[in-house]
Parts: structure tokens; sequence; C-alpha cells
């Protein structure tokens, strides 16, 4: 959960629950400050210690800055809070009163101290120090504030001064992205020197976490995109190579190019991108080199896991490939479906959905690139990906999944089974024509020509829809079946690709087997015609113990007597019928 | 009186004074409890408001500094 969702009392205590009794091995961290700070402690703790740092954080004397600069030697980083409005009691208003050269003489002796402490905090691995910020005291004005223009003189100086091991936030950002009313509470600024709110402290903890991860190697190394939906706005083996939409002449290719230029830029940076879609191959490969829209690149593409098999096998064989641990992994993908089975398989991977509205797409990226983040690139991180492509060993380690059943049974599913159901007519229309993936004929049916079907007693038209505990995916599967006396053939068999990997195939040819059985059909035809598409299925039915009885190059015919077949053991599939 | 508010009110407090659930009562105060001190008693307020999404007043602040007289503010203002 996102930090900025958490309750502070529920931050409290799962920091408490994550609390290690062995200090040894601690991540020390001092928080110096001349205002009251003392929330952001377990906020700030628990934002890296769920992350598996075993951080600890000492507060500084109470506006004591200087004096305990002198004593961070035990300290792996340091942060400061040095609160302009604060620089004495009542200094927000008492500045504006001073004389010209009362400023100047104040600004030189701020900067000396800033100096005085930088030096003490040499040795230190991190600092982070914030800049100074007088947003407090904002106003509708146009007039500009000497405590405005203080900050700016004292800004330019820090700037000056950062380097390898000094940080500065930019507090402002924290401020103006959760808003001045949600950042401050003044009820604390005059009873307690305590101006920023818990809000503050959360959106604060987040913002500077890609240092403190960074530092302790903690930064994520590749990700992960899935293509449909992901990379590009559209369904390749639905909507086609001319279908699909990243150009930035449309509203929605738009949002897909600001994405893949993210992705190039992080490309740049030396982290690693890879995709991982049950897609065709082939298809996928056309998009890379032939769409003139595309800003990723094929070359800034580390590894590509392009098939049908579950999408945590291919992460694990990329992670083997690689040699890069699953903790260095983000995973990207729209489908719910793919987003949870990596959550619950490989739950050291980091997993960000794509937003429902696309709108939010590029920003939740963006919010989201301080996972990457790195203190320094070199000119090898930008080779990075080549150095990957030459080094890439193929394991012909299939990796094999024995708890994918466990999280199918987790998700609940409920598969409900409509017969001859002239309200879908449209819908039955509209998947028999759009299908590609999974269609064992790809015979393309118009909504008059459903119509007639459903009308005639030797045809009988199946269809289903799917419920897990995440929500109703809606009428995603068909099949014609026609009969003529005790032999029928499946016309149709498909399945909308949305649907894809959670074993509803069997659980609906399982069904309509029995259905069949019952109406007293002895033998059931059936065939796999080949398309560009259909791969994925070319061998369904032998799975399904079907017999072929005539095979050329594109086309298999098959028969089964219903009397031999046995069921799938699929028990986790709850099926209801709608008779 | 509202027990599941009563339950979440002692819930906070002994988180924020890491003191069991248990101990909490109607005698429980300021006085009675150590932890209890103004850093924490600042934490408790801000606990109190994000759980049942209130703004105490600031002037009532200073003087909520027993588990009973939390107990009823709040159920004024719930």
């Amino acid at each position: 959960m996102k930090m900025i969702n958490l309750k502070y009392s529920e931050i409290l205590k799962l920091n408490k629950n994550l609390e290690k009794k062995d200090k040894t091995s601690s991540y020390n961290i001092s928080l110096l400050s001349n205002i009251t700070i003392h929330q952001s402690k377990e906020v700030i703790e628990y934002s890296i210690r769920k992350e598996g740092i075993n951080a600890n954080i000492t507060l500084g004397e109470y506006d004591n800055i200087i004096q305990d600069s002198k004593k961070q030697s035990n300290n792996s980083a340091v942060i400061i809070f040095w609160e302009l409005a604060h620089l004495f009691e009542g200094f927000h208003y008492k500045v504006e009163l001073l004389s010209e050269i009362e400023v100047v003489a104040l600004e030189k002796k701020l900067k000396s101290e800033i100096i005085f402490v930088l030096e003490n905090l040499k040795s230190c691995q991190l600092v982070v120090f914030n800049k100074f910020s007088s947003l407090l005291f904002t106003s509708l004005n146009i007039h500009s504030s000497r405590l405005n223009l203080l900050k700016n003189k004292l800004n330019e100086y820090l700037e000056s001064l950062e380097s390898n091991n000094i940080k500065l936030a930019n507090i402002d950002d924290v401020i103006s992205y959760i808003g001045y009313e949600k950042s401050f509470d003044l009820r604390y600024f005059y009873s307690a020197k305590a101006p920023y709110s818990i809000d503050f402290f959360k959106a604060y903890a987040t913002y500077i976490k890609p240092l403190l991860m960074s530092i302790n190697g903690k930064s994520k190394k590749i990700l992960i995109f899935d293509c449909d939906n992901t990379l590009w706005k559209g369904i390749l083996g639905e909507d086609g190579f001319d279908g699909i939409e990243m150009s930035s002449e449309t509203e929605n290719g738009k949002i897909f190019q600001e994405v893949q230029s993210i992705a190039s830029y992080l490309s740049k940076q030396g982290i690693l991108i890879g995709l991982c879609s049950k897609n065709n191959l082939d298809d996928v490969n056309n998009v890379l080199f032939n769409n003139e829209f595309l800003v990723l690149k094929d070359s800034q593409i580390a590894i590509k896991k392009i098939n049908w098999s579950d999408k945590a096998s291919n992460l694990l064989e990329i992670s083997k490939e690689l040699n890069i641990t699953l903790q260095d992994f983000v995973f990207i993908d729209d489908s719910e479906f793919e987003c949870n089975l990596i959550k619950e398989l490989l739950p050291e991977v980091t997993v960000l959905q794509v937003p429902k509205k696309l709108i939010n797409y590029p920003k939740m990226l963006r919010d989201n690139l301080g996972l990457f983040y790195k203190f320094s690139n070199t000119y090898e991180d930008s080779l990075k990906t080549q150095m990957y492509h030459h080094q890439k060993q193929r394991s012909a380690n299939q990796v094999n999944f024995s708890s994918i059943d466990d999280y199918l049974r987790s998700l609940d599913l409920k598969l409900k089974i409509y017969k001859n159901n002239s309200k879908q007519i449209s819908r039955i229309a509209q998947m028999s024509q759009k299908t590609n993936q999974f269609n064992l004929t790809t015979k393309r049916y118009a909504a008059g020509e459903i119509n007639k079907m459903m009308l005639n007693k030797k045809i009988i038209i199946y269809t289903f829809s799917v419920e897990d505990k995440y929500g109703d995916s809606g009428v995603t599967g068909l099949s014609i079946i026609k009969k003529d006396k005790d032999i029928a053939e499946i016309d149709s068999f498909l399945l909308s690709c949305r649907v894809i990997g959670r074993n509803l195939e069997y659980a609906f040819l399982d069904y309509f087997i029995q259905d069949l059985k019952k109406q007293n059909v002895k033998t059931l035809n059936a065939k796999f015609i080949k398309s560009n598409k259909n791969i994925q299925v070319n061998n369904f039915y032998d799975e399904c113990t079907f017999k072929v009885i005539f095979e050329n190059e594109n086309t298999k015919n098959y028969s089964l007597m219903v009397n031999n077949y046995s069921k799938d053991q699929i028990n986790y599939i709850k099926v209801t019928t709608n008779e | 009186m509202n027990k599941s508010s009563e339950e979440k009110i002692k819930n906070v407090m002994s988180i924020v004074f890491d003191i069991p659930i248990n101990q909490i009562n109607d005698g429980t105060s300021a006085k009675t409890t150590i932890s209890w001190d103004s850093l924490r008693h600042m934490n408790l307020i801000i606990g109190l408001e994000e759980e049942f999404e209130i703004e105490f007043n600031d002037d009532d602040i200073g003087n909520l500094l027993s588990f009973s007289s939390i107990n009823s503010y709040i159920n004024k203002l719930i």
C-alpha cells in the first residue's frame, strides 16, 4: 500500500513489527532539525524497513544542528531539516523588518554555518539536505517577501555545494505535490514548532526513499513491459499491425508515445527494458522493426519473452538468463489477472498496473521512476543493454510452476455457461470477428448469421461469462456446434484473449461435451484451421484427447468418441448454467 | 456509548503510548501513563484525527489528557 494511504497509527504499528533486535547490522540515520519533526522518524523508518533495510533513526537534539553535526561518525546517513522560518523565534515576520545590511550579514552567517555543518559531515555516506522553503508563508500576493529572497539566495548556495554524498531534497516539490492545506498544520507551528503535517512526512518519506534505496544497493535494475495496452494501445493479435496506436497523432497514441519515451529514457540510464507478452513473436517483432511511431527501439530491449507460457515462468527465465535477482525486477501490465499472478507467485517483483484511466498512465510511471534512481550514471550503464545482448545465455531448463494451479484456485473462478442466448447475438458476432489468438477455426460471422443459427434446431451456440474475485470479464468464450443426429461438429471454438491462461477452455469443453452427450451425441468432430495468429492452440484438441483423423499443412481434423472422453480434473472453476 | 469508537481510541492510544490495550480504561490519563508526554500527545491527536476523520479544535487539544475526556470529546464530534 502507498505510504500516503496508510494511517499514522498503522505506520507506527507496522514499523514496530519490522523492528529488528539486532542493532549491529542496522542502517543508522540521524535527523537533525531546528523544528519539531519527531513523527517523521517512524514514517521514514517504515518506508525503507519494508524494503528490507534495517533502518534505525535517531533524532538530534532540538534546534541543535550545528553542534549535532559533529557527532555523526556512527551514522550512515544524515537528514537535515533546516527550517528558514524558524532560524530564530518569529524569524518569518521579523526578517521583513530587518535592514538591508542586516539581511546581508545574516545571509553570510548562514552560509558559513552551512559550510561548517557540511564539513563536519564530509565522511558521512549520505547527507540529505532539504532545500530551504518559504511556502509555509506563501500568499496570493505578487510582492516578494524578504524571506523568499533569502531563501532563493541560500538555495543557490546549496546547489553549488551538492556533491557525491550531499543530496538536496526540494521539499517545495513535496508540498506542491500534496498541496498547501495538506502539507502544513499551523496548530502545531505556533504551539510546538511543528509546521509539517503527517501527510507531508508520508510524502517526504516517499520522495527521499530512492536516495536511501540506492545507497543500500536496492535500486531496481530491469523494467519488464507487457505489450498490448501497455506499450501500445490495442491488442496486436486482434486489432492488427495497423490497428494499434502509439503515434502522437492520436489521443491514445500520445499516451503510449510518452510511456515509450520514459522507457527509452530509462534504457539510456542503464536500466534494462524487457518485454513479456502473450503474443506471437513474429507479430511483435514486426511492430518493433516496422512501426514508424515506435520510440522504444528493438535495440533498447534487453530481452523478450513473447510466447504463450505463464508470465511468472517467463520472469523466472529472464532472471536466470540475465542473472538478475527478482528483487531487482519491476513488471508492468494492464491485466489485473497477470499483475496478481506475479504478486502471488513472485512476491519479490515490484508490480505496476496500467491505471484504468489511461490519462493517469504516464504520471503513474513518472511517480515510480524513483525505483530506478541511481546516484551516478556511468558510460557502462548506457551500454548495459548491449552487454546483456552479448552475454545472454539461454538456459534450456524449463521452469515449471506447480503453484499456477494454486494461484488459479485462489481466484475463485466462476464460469457461467449460456446456451442459445439471443441477447448475446451482437457480442457473439463481435467475438467471432475479432478473436484471432485463441480461435480454432477463425470463422467470422455477422450478427444476422448468428441470429439465423439461433433459430436452427441443428445448431447449438454455447457461450460463457467468467467472474473471479477481482471482477466480471463478461461474455468471453464461444463455441458453435453443428449437430446431425448422433454426430456433432465444433464449428467454432474461441476465447477472448483477456481470459486466456485460466484453463477456462477445459472447463468449458467439459461442460458442453457432457451436455451433448445428454443429447445422444456419440461422435464429436473438430477442426483446427491454422491462421497467422492462432499457433498457440494448434495442439488444443490433441491435449483434450481428440484423435487426429486427417492432417495437412493448414488443417487438422479430429474426432472424439464422446463416451471415451474423460473430464479434465480442474476442480477450482465453478461452473453454472443459465438455461 | 459507542463501543467501537471506544475500541478505536484504545487501539490508537495503545500504539502511540506503546502500552497493552487492556491496560487502558477510564482511569487512564497523562498522569498515570509515563509515555504520555507532550510529543506523544501530538502523535495521539494526529492518530485519532486520521482514525475518525475529524479535526480537533486547537483550543481543546491541550485539555484532552485522559481517555475518558477524549472519548466523550470524540463522541460529540462523530
